[in-house]
């Protein structure tokens, strides 16, 4: 099912404004970014980036060592500011986390399945003493309840520009729920357009009824 | 003056030694004629049966360093004119030893004891009024036996005039003297200095003034104040407590030291040395100056991962932390960045990269490429960035298009692909295959054939579980990135 199921609701006052907020993250804040891969939820998590990134040195904790800083450098990360951090040992994740989030001001971190939640909840601690802007993603389950403030899942993405063996790939539409404390208590789902620049616009409040799968 | 041995020379066959020149050879080498200086070619046809070694300065040098400390640990002040040489100013030292005699017996003795601990070669001294006139005295005194020159005139006016070929070198100036009749210092020196100045110019002054014995000063190399500290303990620190409270403690006391000269250091050395007696050593740098919060955690950091890892077996026994890199000056502080946040984000990626190594922590710079793969350059972070392999702003006609995939494989994935008249059909990804909803392509990348790389077609194929671009190149499909 892709995102042509989704209903629009009518916009609310004040929406696009809220919505481009959850597009930020925030000193103290954790914000998990849930999803199959394929969803363009790195992408995402790079650019929550980009805005930290033009101040002070960000960076990317890599647990598949694939992370391109090209695609983060396209969505407005300064290249001089972002680091990668490769860490694909889960039994020295946590360990490594806790070392970041004691000294840069944002972090995207791949979550590898199998971290536990003690020290899942202990990281999200650290990270509201220290202040530090985290986004999460998770590659095996969810953060625990309580760790995250805002939780954004990816619901359904379409890409557009490529049509059997014309064309290239080149926008891409990404319908996002929005829960968690971040959100007031309420389930928020919005759209995200995102053409390659570092221009990425929320377009339009809308509803969906339930998870699925990224949709081409 | 000091002979040095060569490890990799045959032990028992001729050796010839040369760069452009012949710079050594073994007595049966120079008995057949080969001398000092002599061009290799010459000299190769002289000694055919030699084994010629190329001469390395930069190991001569490292070997013959433990002969200068041990000159400087007699006589504070040392010029080293090159591996196997060195002047020293003996006129204070003279007083304190005793008189000139039994200062160049004591050198001869550390020098003998210092061959004992088989360093390879013999020492050759000499004493005499200024340096030329030194050096040649060693020249001709025998080993173990120091000669000390005291009619230093006398003696100059003995020596061949071959003795200026190695201060000036100025052969032909040389020839021309031995043409006129002159083959002696002395003789050199009883000429007229004008009539040489006028006619030979700078060389024909230098030259006279030799012969005359009038020399230069010794040039003393400066010896760099050592803001090394150590400390040992009789009892093996084995506790991350007492590991820290000693770190603290050395690393400032390092800090204050160095502040009394003005300076702070960019680097730093960590030595630790376990009950074992088995060093490990670290070495850390900082684009700042450290402070002694920066310099204490990085030196707590190296040891605890030490001390957990098992690197220190039966604890700490001796630390030393050395600087490098002294610098005066402060750092430019931008108007907009958040330096204090640099800094703390400075010292928490030190930290990563202690856990996971060096290449745990990088920084991607662009550059030029057609494939995602190509076009970022790795560097560790903390090191200064590498050389562009391919220019980023030349046009790279077919490069792959942006929006770029945000994983990238270092190297192309096998992906199986399904293919019905040309056109992708499935994809299988783990288990499970995904029909291809739509693509684009293909793109076609010439290979360098010269370097044996196949031309390929680049396909972006979107199925329900995302997109990808693919490579097909030798007839089989790659991953080449997740648009993910």
């Amino acid at each position: 099912m892709g995102i042509e199921d989704v209903v629009l609701d009518p916009p609310l006052l004040d929406l696009e404004n809220r919505d481009e907020g959850f597009l930020r993250l925030r000193p103290g804040w954790i914000t998990e970014l849930v999803g199959v891969p394929g969803t363009g939820l790195t992408r995402l998590g790079l650019r929550l980036l980009a805005d930290l990134s033009q101040v002070s040195p960000v960076v990317a904790l890599d647990t598949r060592c694939w992370i391109s800083p090209q695609a983060a450098w396209e969505t407005g990360v300064n290249p001089e500011n972002l680091v990668i951090v490769r860490c694909d040992e889960p039994g020295v994740w946590p360990k490594v986390a806790a070392a970041l989030l004691e000294g840069v001001r944002a972090l995207y971190a791949e979550v590898p399945a199998g971290i536990k939640d003690q020290d899942l909840r202990r990281l999200a601690a650290l990270a509201r003493a220290r202040k530090v802007a985290v986004a999460m993603r998770p590659m095996g389950m969810g953060l625990p309840a309580g760790v995250s403030h805002l939780r954004l899942r990816a619901l359904g993405v379409t890409w557009e520009g490529a049509d059997q063996g014309h064309g290239r790939l080149g926008k891409r539409r990404l319908v996002l729920e929005a829960s968690g404390k971040g959100a007031s208590g309420m389930t928020r789902r919005f759209e995200v357009e995102d053409e390659g620049s570092d221009v990425v616009r929320v377009v339009s409040d809308v509803v969906v009824g339930e998870t699925r799968r990224a949709v081409g | 003056m000091w002979s040095l041995g060569r490890p990799d020379a045959p032990s028992d066959d001729p050796v010839l030694i040369v760069d452009d020149r012949v710079s050594a050879g073994t007595d049966e080498v120079l008995a057949a004629g080969v001398s000092l200086g002599m061009p290799r070619r010459e000299a190769e046809a002289l000694a055919p049966f030699a084994s010629v070694l190329i001469r390395d300065q930069g190991e001569e040098s490292r070997r013959f360093d433990p002969v200068v400390e041990m000159i400087e640990d007699l006589i504070p002040r040392v010029e080293v004119v090159g591996p196997g040489l060195v002047f020293v100013p003996v006129a204070g030292a003279v007083h304190f030893y005793g008189g000139e005699e039994a200062l160049a017996e004591r050198v001869a003795k550390e020098l003998d004891r210092l061959v004992g601990q088989a360093r390879g070669g013999n020492a050759l001294i000499g004493v005499a009024d200024g340096p030329f006139a030194a050096r040649w005295a060693a020249a001709t005194a025998e080993v173990g036996r120091p000669l000390v020159v005291t009619d230093t005139i006398g003696f100059l006016s003995r020596l061949d005039l071959v003795a200026l070929r190695e201060s000036l070198d100025a052969d032909e100036l040389i020839d021309t003297f031995r043409w006129l009749g002159v083959s002696t210092l002395g003789e050199l020196a009883r000429l007229p200095r004008d009539a040489l100045a006028t006619r030979f110019g700078n060389h024909g002054l230098m030259a006279h003034r030799l012969a005359s014995g009038e020399d230069r000063y010794v040039d003393p190399r400066e010896i760099p104040p050592d803001h090394a500290v150590d400390a040992s303990f009789e009892e093996p620190l084995e506790t991350l407590d007492a590991v820290a409270f000693a770190a603290r403690a050395l690393a400032e006391r390092m800090l204050r030291g160095l502040r009394v000269s003005g300076a702070a250091p960019h680097r730093v050395s960590i030595l630790a040395e376990s009950t074992t007696g088995e060093p490990r050593e670290r070495i850390w740098r900082s684009a700042d100056p450290f402070t002694e919060k920066a310099l204490s955690d990085r030196v707590w950091w190296q040891l605890r991962a030490w001390v957990e890892s098992g690197g220190v077996p039966g604890g700490i026994t001796r630390l030393r932390i050395s600087p490098a890199d002294l610098s005066d000056e402060g750092r430019q502080l931008g108007l907009l960045q958040d330096e204090s946040s640099r800094i703390e984000s400075e010292r928490a990626l030190a930290r990563a990269q202690t856990l996971l190594g060096p290449d745990g922590v990088l920084q991607g710079r662009a550059q030029g490429g057609r494939m995602p793969q190509e076009r970022v350059a790795w560097s560790r972070w903390g090191e200064p960035p590498v050389d562009q392999e391919r220019n980023v702003s030349a046009p790279w006609p077919g490069a792959t298009p942006s929006p770029s995939p945000a994983l990238v494989p270092p190297r192309l994935q096998p992906l199986e692909v399904e293919w019905e008249g040309g056109m992708p059909t499935r994809v299988r990804l783990g288990t499970r295959w995904e029909p291809v909803l739509t693509w684009s392509g293909p793109w076609r990348l010439t290979g360098r054939w010269w370097v044996g790389e196949q031309d390929a077609d680049r396909y972006q194929l979107v199925t329900s579980a995302g997109a990808f671009l693919c490579v097909v190149t030798g007839g089989r499909a790659f991953l080449a990135g997740v648009y993910d």
